[in-house]
């Protein structure tokens, strides 16, 4: 059996109460992180926030339930995991410049 | 029809005897090691397979009655064989592939035991619903995508999906597909996919911001002269004016050309490059000569600017 996938039509912006929704958390909570600095709006479209935005806020509520840090914490360890992943980035894509 | 037994001692690497407070350890040591938030892009989904065997080994060592349930089936299983449940061992009724789904991430061989929501609620440890686990992935768009917006058909985690690309769309933007990510363990939401959008180079545009740019040969009499040409603009071609006197490097406005933003489009912009003709015929050769001869310009050759 061959299943046709429905057309899938993503977001790229999202406003504070769909981030809240996204993230499974209140609005309230939202705004609250907002003002701690560990969930940033959009600088392009202030008031909304960007798919990588919610990304970011699901992967620190998920390394907080699984392995106990606290929201600052993982906000470090995400944005110590954006600079590895460029650096592996980098350094594939300089490998291959070397070789080729 | 069989599944494979798992050894959910081995999967946390801890004896047949390890107390609560052992497996509990050993459990937040693996966990901290094969998160798949804390592994390279690369890695991720493998991460995530293992991931689950170590939650699923945890969630039945950490629970009294499941862990009863389990020892009970002997010592004599190692992971991997033909696992057959004794009667009685899940409840409720028979237990269908169709009804395995809904325990979520956690495997055949535990369904097969705890039947399918796990045996009801767990007594203690953490019992939110948690949800599914996201999915990122790369998402290579054309320009022409960008321009028009499309539709494209993607695999991740030997899933296909159609993603309708916004019209508009920047490199670097995320695309986020609300509950097409993995299912949840425990009966939360499923999990979103995360597409992050790498723009393809295209031959002939580059890309300045909300403006494409593009090289315009021409020929030095067109560009001391002026002349119509003709431009092959992503929307199709057009008649360009080059005004007289046009230096290589000047750039040349096509106004709304360029990339969508919400209803306005950026600019596309001709950098004017002359090309000199390489084997002149003999009648080019005399009239440049003769031009030559007539050049009124001040020094033996341009300025530097």
């Amino acid at each position: 059996m061959s299943v046709t996938p429905l057309p899938m039509h993503g977001h790229v912006h999202l406003t504070l109460r769909e981030l809240a929704v996204a993230c499974g958390i209140s609005p309230t909570r939202l705004v609250h992180l907002v003002q701690l600095g560990l969930v940033e709006p959009d600088p392009e479209a202030p008031d909304h926030f960007s798919s990588a935005a919610a990304a970011r806020l699901r992967r620190m509520l998920r390394l907080r339930a699984d392995l106990g840090v606290n929201l600052a914490g993982a906000a470090i360890i995400v944005d110590l995991m954006e600079r590895l992943d460029r650096l592996d980035a980098e350094f594939t894509r300089l490998r291959g410049q070397r070789w080729t | 029809m069989a599944v494979k037994f798992r050894d959910y001692y081995e999967v946390l690497g801890v004896p047949r005897t390890a107390t609560a407070e052992e497996i509990k350890r050993a459990y937040r040591s693996l966990a901290r090691k094969h998160h798949p938030d804390l592994q390279p892009a690369a890695e991720r989904a493998r991460a995530a397979e293992r991931f689950k065997e170590i939650n699923e080994a945890h969630d039945v060592l950490s629970d009294a009655d499941k862990r009863a349930k389990y020892d009970a089936l002997g010592a004599d299983w190692k992971g991997g064989m033909d696992f057959t449940p004794p009667p009685g061992a899940r409840r409720g009724p028979t237990v269908t592939t169709t009804d395995w789904e809904d325990v979520g991430d956690f495997s055949d061989f535990f369904a097969s035991i705890f039947g399918e929501r796990g045996g009801g609620t767990r007594r203690g440890g953490r019992q939110v619903p948690m949800p599914g686990a996201d999915i990122e992935g790369e998402l290579p768009v054309t320009l022409e995508e960008v321009l028009r917006g499309g539709q494209r058909r993607i695999t991740l985690d030997d899933r296909s999906l159609d993603v309708t690309i916004p019209r508009g769309i920047r490199d670097g933007a995320t695309l986020r597909l609300a509950g097409q990510g993995a299912r949840s363990r425990n009966g939360g939401p499923p999990g979103d996919v995360y597409l992050h959008v790498r723009l393809l180079p295209h031959p002939r545009y580059r890309i300045s911001g909300d403006d494409l740019e593009m090289d315009l040969p021409l020929w030095p009499w067109q560009a001391v002269l002026g002349a119509d040409v003709r431009v092959d603009t992503p929307d199709g071609p057009v008649t360009l004016t080059v005004p007289a006197g046009t230096q290589t490097g000047k750039r040349l406005r096509l106004r709304g050309r360029g990339l969508p933003r919400g209803d306005k489009r950026g600019d596309l912009y001709a950098v004017a490059r002359v090309f000199v003709p390489t084997r002149p015929s003999a009648e080019e050769r005399a009239a440049y000569e003769n031009l030559r001869r007539l050049a009124t310009a001040p020094a033996d050759r341009p300025a530097t600017p």
